[in-house]
C-alpha cells in the first residue's frame, strides 16, 4: 500500500469505515453557510463603497476617490508628490491602465526590489473588511504589489463587492488563478513584543484610488 | 425554619467546608430556610470525588459519583456552596457516560445541581433585606462557578443588597487564583507565581475584605495574603449574605 | 528531539519562573494580544454564533475527512500542483528535501509554519546541507538565536525589544538604525530583502487547504509568505491533513474567527490563495507546486477522545489567556505547540510518558475553552490525557497510594466522618494562632503561603449536635 493509500485508510476507518455520498456532504457543507448574517459582521455603512472607505482607512490605507479612470494618472501625480516622491512609478500593463495618458509620470517598467512606488488595477474590493483583491495573471504580476514601498491601487468603485463570500461566489466554476491575494491594508508586523509596526516585507503605503463608475441609483 | 411547601433541597456541604469552615455550610443552612427551603443535609456525603476526576482516577471518581447520586436523588434540588463541587457534579453524566444505569441518573442529578448563591437568585428569587457592613470589599470569581455554571452577576447582585458595603473591581477577577486543586500542591512554584500575581491585584485594590465563591480558592488566596503581611481578610460571599460579616474571617480565631 | 527537552518539565518551568525578562516580555505580548482580542470581539457580536459555526465545519471537515482529501488532491493536481503523502514526520521531512535536492536548491526561504516546526524541518535542512532563511520576522529572530518558537502566532514573544536589538546588531550588517521596533523592522526588511529574490526554494506552510479548489491559503501580516512563494522556481507547502475546508467561502468563515482571536484583527493583511503553479504567460509565479499532506499522529486522533483538538486552526488564544503560560511560556512545555492545546497535541506528538506533566500543570480554569473560536474543551481533554496517565500507571506511588486511601475513606461515610474530625482537630493543635506556617506533608502549600486552621469542629458534627437539641427541645 502507498502512504497516501494507507493514510486515508486509517482516516476512513477512524471514521468507522463509513462514508456519506457526495451529494450529501456537498448539502451538510452548504448548509453551514447558511444565514450568513448571522455569522458576519455588519458593513461599516450602508453604502458597500462607503463602508469599504471606512475599513480600508482604519487600517492606514489611504484613499482618493475620482470620477473617471482618465483621471487616474493625475491622481497618481497628486499623490506621488504628496509623498515627497520623484514623478515615478511601475504601471501595471494591464489594457485600463497602459491606454491612460501618463504624462509627467515615468513608468519605470521593471519591478525593482525597492522600487518606491508601483500602480496596479484592484480586482476587487471588500466592502466588509477593507481589501483589496489582486489577481495573478498574464498581465498582472503578483511582486508588482510587494516589492515597492508604496502600492497604489485603482479600484472601481462597482467592483466592490459586500461580503468575503460575495468574493468567493465569483471564485466558483473554476475561475480560480495562481494567485488570489486579499490585501488589508499596508504590509505591518507585531513580532516585538506584540507592538504593531507598519511595513515590514511588502508596502508600507497603500494607496487605494475608488473611481466612481456606478451608474447614479 | 422550614416551610412545609417549599422545595425539599439536600445541602451538599462540601468536604472542604466540612472540615475547614463549617460556618459556610451553616450560612448556606440558614439563608435557603430563610428563602423557605425545606433543607436537609444528607449522612451519606463524603466529597464530590473531584480529586479522584482531576488526577484521572475515573473508576474511584465514578464509585463516588454514584454515591452522591445515590444520596441526593430524592430531592427537589442539590445545593452546595461551591461552584467547583457543583461543577463537578455537573460533570457526571460525562464520568459515566457508559453506564446504562447510572448514566441517565447521573444526568437527572446534574440538571438539579446548582450553587448555592446562584440558587439564592435565579431559583428562588431571594434578596436580602436589612443587612449593613460598613466596609469595602473586593469580589473574586472562582473559576468553575464563573465558567461552569455562570455565577457571575449572582453574588454581585446579593452584596449589593447589603448596606454600606464598597464593592471595588478587582483587576483579573476572572483569571485563576492558581489553586487547582492538587495542581497547587504538584506544581507549586508555578501556583505561587500565579497566586502572588493575585495577592498584588487585591492589595491594589485598597479593599477591607475579599469575597468569593469557594472555599479552595479563598483558602489559596487568604494563605497567601497573610503571608504577605496583608491586612484583607476573606470570607465566602455566603457569610457576609447572612450577616456573619462581624464574625472571625479565613484564618483567624474568635 | 532538542537539548532543552531532555530536562524535566519542572526543571524548565523553574528556570522560567526565576527569568524576570521573560516574564516582562511575555506579559507585554500576551497582554496586548487580550486586550485586541477583546475589542475585537466587542465589534462583532456575531461571535458566539460564528464560533459554533466554526466548531461544525471543522467537525463536519474531520467527519468526511477522507472525502475531502481526495477531492482537494484531485482538484490541486488539476491545478498544476504535485500533491505528496507523508506517514510521520521523518517522512514528510523526507520528501521535502528531496524536493529541494532535485531542484539543486542551495538556499531556501521559509515562512512560519508551525508544521514545519512540529515536523523539525529547519532540522532536516541544515542536515541536508541546504541554507534556510527564515523570512517571518519572529522566525528571523529565533533562527538568529537559535531557538525555537515559544508562541505560535508571536514565536518570538519570549524576547523583549532590547534583546532583539542585541541579535541584530550582531547579525545585519550594517546594524538597524536605532533599538526601537520600527527600525528593526526595517533593518529585517532590508537584510531579507536579498534573500527572497535569489531563493531556489520557498517553503510555506498551510492555514488552510480548499477541496473544491485545490488551493492552499496562507495568511501574514508582513507579506513574507508572498515573497516566499513568488519568486523562486519552486514552491513546497507543508501541511496538517485536517487543514481541509469545503470551499472558499468556509475558509473565510474560519478567518474572521481565527484572525480575531489571534491578533485582534480582522483580516490579517494579506490572505493568499496558491493555486498550482505559474499558469502560461503568467507574468510570475514558481513553476513547480508541491503540497506534502503529512499525518503524524492525525489520523489517529480521528478515532480516540482527541477528535476535537482536530478542529484547532492554531490561533494561539488559548495561551494567551492561560495563566501557566502567562508564568512560565512557551519553552517550559518542551514540544512545538505550547500553551493549552499544547499540552493536549504533545502527548500524541511525542508520547505520553515523554510529556505527562503538561496536563497535569493545569488548573482546569476553563479560559481556554472560555476564548477558544472553535469550541474545543480542552478541560475534558487534558483530563482525558490524565486518566490515560492513571491508566497506564504513569503516576507516582505515593500521589496513587495516597488517593486511594483518600478515595477509600469517601466511599465509606461513617469512616469518613471519624477521619475528618480527627484531622480537624490536629490541624487545630497545630494552627492555634488561626494558621499553619508550615505542615510536613504539605510542604507544597506552607512553602509559598500559610495554611488557614479549621475553624473548629466539622460541620457534620456540629449539624449533628444541633439538631439532636433541636429535637429534644
Ligand atoms: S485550541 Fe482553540 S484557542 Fe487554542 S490555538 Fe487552537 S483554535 Fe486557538
Amino acid at each position: 500500500m502507498t502512504t497516501r493509500d494507507s493514510i486515508l485508510a486509517a482516516v476512513h476507518a477512524g471514521l468507522g469505515g463509513l462514508r456519506a455520498e457526495p451529494d450529501a456532504i456537498a448539502a451538510e457543507a452548504a448548509g453551514l453557510l447558511a444565514d450568513l448574517d448571522a455569522i458576519r459582521p455588519r458593513l461599516a455603512a450602508p453604502d458597500p463603497v462607503d463602508a469599504f472607505e471606512i475599513k480600508a482607512a482604519a487600517l492606514g490605507t489611504t484613499i482618493e476617490r475620482v470620477r473617471h479612470l482618465d483621471d487616474v494618472p493625475a491622481a497618481v501625480g497628486r499623490y506621488l508628490a504628496a509623498q515627497g516622491l520623484p514623478p515615478a512609478a511601475a504601471v501595471q500593463q494591464t489594457a485600463a491602465l497602459t491606454a491612460l495618458s501618463w504624462e509627467g509620470i515615468a513608468q519605470d517598467m521593471a519591478t525593482a526590489p525597492d522600487q518606491p512606488a508601483a500602480v496596479g488595477l484592484a480586482r476587487l474590493g471588500i466592502a466588509e473588511s477593507g481589501s483589496i483583491v489582486i489577481h495573478s495573471a498574464t498581465d498582472s504580476p503578483i511582486l508588482l504589489a510587494f516589492l515597492p514601498l508604496h502600492h497604489i491601487v485603482v479600484l472601481h468603485a462597482s467592483s466592490v463587492v459586500a461580503h468575503l463570500e460575495d468574493y468567493a461566489r465569483l471564485l466558483d466554476g473554476g475561475s480560480q488563478p495562481r494567485n488570489a491575494i486579499l490585501i488589508t491594508g499596508p504590509s505591518g508586523t507585531t513580532d516585538i513584543e506584540g507592538s504593531y509596526v507598519r511595513g515590514a516585507h511588502g508596502p508600507g503605503f497603500v494607496h487605494v484610488i475608488i473611481v466612481n463608475d456606478r451608474s447614479r441609483a | 425554619m422550614s416551610t412545609a411547601s417549599g422545595p425539599r433541597v439536600g445541602l451538599f456541604v462540601t468536604c472542604l467546608v466540612d472540615a475547614m469552615r463549617p460556618q459556610i455550610g451553616f450560612a448556606a443552612l440558614q439563608l435557603l430556610e430563610e428563602a423557605g427551603c425545606r433543607v436537609e443535609v444528607p449522612r451519606q456525603q463524603t466529597c464530590c470525588g473531584q480529586p479522584a476526576w482531576n488526577s484521572g482516577d475515573a473508576a474511584d471518581a465514578a464509585s463516588i459519583a454514584r454515591q452522591v447520586i445515590a444520596a441526593f436523588e430524592p430531592y427537589d434540588y442539590l445545593v452546595a456552596p461551591s461552584g467547583s463541587c457543583a461543577g463537578t457534579i455537573t460533570h457526571y453524566p460525562e464520568l459515566l457516560a457508559r453506564d446504562p444505569v447510572w448514566g441517565p441518573r447521573a444526568a437527572a442529578l446534574a440538571a438539579k445541581t446548582h450553587e448555592v448563591l446562584s440558587f439564592l437568585v435565579d431559583v428562588l428569587g431571594y434578596t436580602p433585606t436589612g443587612l449593613r457592613l460598613d466596609a469595602s470589599a473586593t469580589y473574586h470569581d472562582s473559576c468553575s462557578g464563573l465558567r461552569e455554571l455562570g455565577v457571575h452577576d449572582q453574588p454581585r447582585a446579593l452584596l449589593a443588597a447589603v448596606e454600606g458595603l464598597e464593592l471595588r473591581p478587582l483587576e483579573g477577577d476572572n483569571v485563576c487564583c492558581g489553586f487547582g486543586g492538587t495542581f497547587c500542591v504538584k506544581y507549586p512554584a508555578i501556583s505561587n507565581a500565579i497566586i502572588t500575581e493575585k495577592a498584588e491585584a487585591i492589595d491594589a485594590t485598597g479593599a477591607d475584605l475579599l469575597l468569593a465563591g469557594d472555599l479552595g480558592c479563598l483558602m489559596n488566596m487568604a494563605g497567601k495574603l497573610h503571608r504577605r503581611g496583608s491586612k484583607v481578610r476573606c470570607y465566602h460571599t455566603i457569610e457576609i449574605i447572612a450577616g456573619g460579616g462581624a464574625g472571625p474571617a479565613i484564618g483567624e480565631t474568635p | 528531539m532538542t537539548a532543552q527537552d531532555q530536562t524535566s518539565f519542572k526543571a524548565r518551568a523553574g528556570a522560567a519562573l526565576a527569568d524576570t525578562t521573560l516574564k516582562l516580555a511575555i506579559d507585554r505580548t500576551t497582554g496586548t494580544a487580550e486586550r485586541k482580542r477583546a475589542a475585537a470581539l466587542a465589534g462583532f457580536p456575531e461571535f458566539e454564533a460564528a464560533r459554533a459555526r466554526g466548531a461544525a465545519i471543522k467537525d463536519h471537515v474531520i467527519a468526511n475527512l477522507d472525502h475531502y482529501l481526495e477531492t482537494f488532491e484531485r482538484n490541486a493536481t488539476a491545478a498544476g500542483a504535485k500533491v505528496h503523502w507523508a506517514a510521520t514526520a521523518e517522512e514528510a521531512c523526507d520528501i521535502v528535501v528531496r524536493l529541494c535536492r532535485e531542484a539543486d536548491a542551495k538556499h531556501v526561504t521559509r515562512s512560519k509554519s508551525m508544521l514545519g516546526e512540529e515536523i523539525h524541518l529547519p532540522d532536516a535542512l541544515a542536515t541536508a546541507g541546504i541554507e534556510r532563511v527564515e523570512t517571518d520576522l519572529a522566525e528571523h529572530i529565533i533562527q538568529l538565536a537559535g531557538e525555537h518558537p515559544s508562541h505560535i502566532i508571536w514565536p518570538a514573544m519570549h524576547r523583549t525589544r532590547e534583546q532583539v536589538a542585541v541579535l541584530f546588531n550582531a547579525d545585519h550588517k550594517p546594524p538597524p538604525d536605532a533599538e526601537d521596533p520600527a527600525s528593526m523592522v526595517q533593518s529585517a526588511r532590508r537584510v531579507l530583502r536579498e534573500k527572497f529574490l535569489s531563493a531556489d526554494v520557498g517553503i510555506s506552510g498551510a492555514n488552510f487547504l480548499v477541496a473544491d479548489t485545490g488551493a492552499t491559503c496562507t495568511v501574514t501580516n508582513e507579506g513574507n509568505a508572498e515573497l516566499t512563494t513568488t519568486p523562486p522556481r519552486v514552491h513546497i507547502v507543508t501541511a496538517g491533513i485536517e487543514k481541509l475546508v469545503p470551499t472558499t467561502a468556509h475558509a473565510f468563515a474560519l478567518l474572521r474567527l481565527l484572525v480575531r482571536s489571534a491578533t485582534g484583527g480582522e483580516l490579517t493583511q494579506y490572505t493568499t490563495f496558491h493555486c498550482g503553479p505559474k499558469r502560461p504567460g503568467d507574468a510570475d509565479g514558481p513553476e513547480e507546486m508541491h503540497i506534502v499532506l503529512v499525518d503524524n499522529g492525525r489520523s489517529r486522533m480521528i478515532k480516540d477522545e482527541f477528535r476535537e483538538m482536530l478542529r484547532c486552526i492554531r490561533c494561539g488564544a488559548c495561551m494567551n489567556h492561560c495563566v501557566v503560560y502567562r508564568q512560565i511560556g512557551g519553552h517550559a512545555y518542551g514540544g512545538t505547540y505550547p500553551g493549552p492545546m499544547g499540552a493536549v497535541l504533545t502527548p500524541v506528538l511525542d508520547g505520553l510518558k515523554q510529556s505527562r506533566d503538561l496536563p497535569f500543570a493545569c488548573t482546569m480554569n476553563g479560559r481556554c475553552a472560555e476564548v477558544c473560536p472553535v469550541r474545543i474543551p480542552l478541560p475534558t481533554l487534558l483530563r482525558a490525557w490524565r486518566v490515560r496517565s492513571w491508566e497506564e500507571g504513569l503516576e507516582k506511588a505515593p500521589m496513587r497510594a495516597g488517593l486511594g486511601l483518600w478515595a477509600t475513606l469517601a466511599r465509606r461515610p461513617g469512616l469518613y466522618r471519624l477521619a475528618s474530625a480527627i484531622a480537624v482537630r490536629t490541624l487545630r493543635v497545630l494552627g492555634r494562632s488561626g494558621w499553619i506556617r508550615s505542615l510536613p506533608l504539605a510542604g507544597g502549600w506552607t512553602e509559598h503561603r500559610d495554611l488557614p486552621a479549621p475553624a473548629g469542629g466539622t460541620f457534620m458534627e456540629r449539624y449533628k449536635a444541633e439538631r439532636a437539641k433541636g429535637d429534644s427541645r
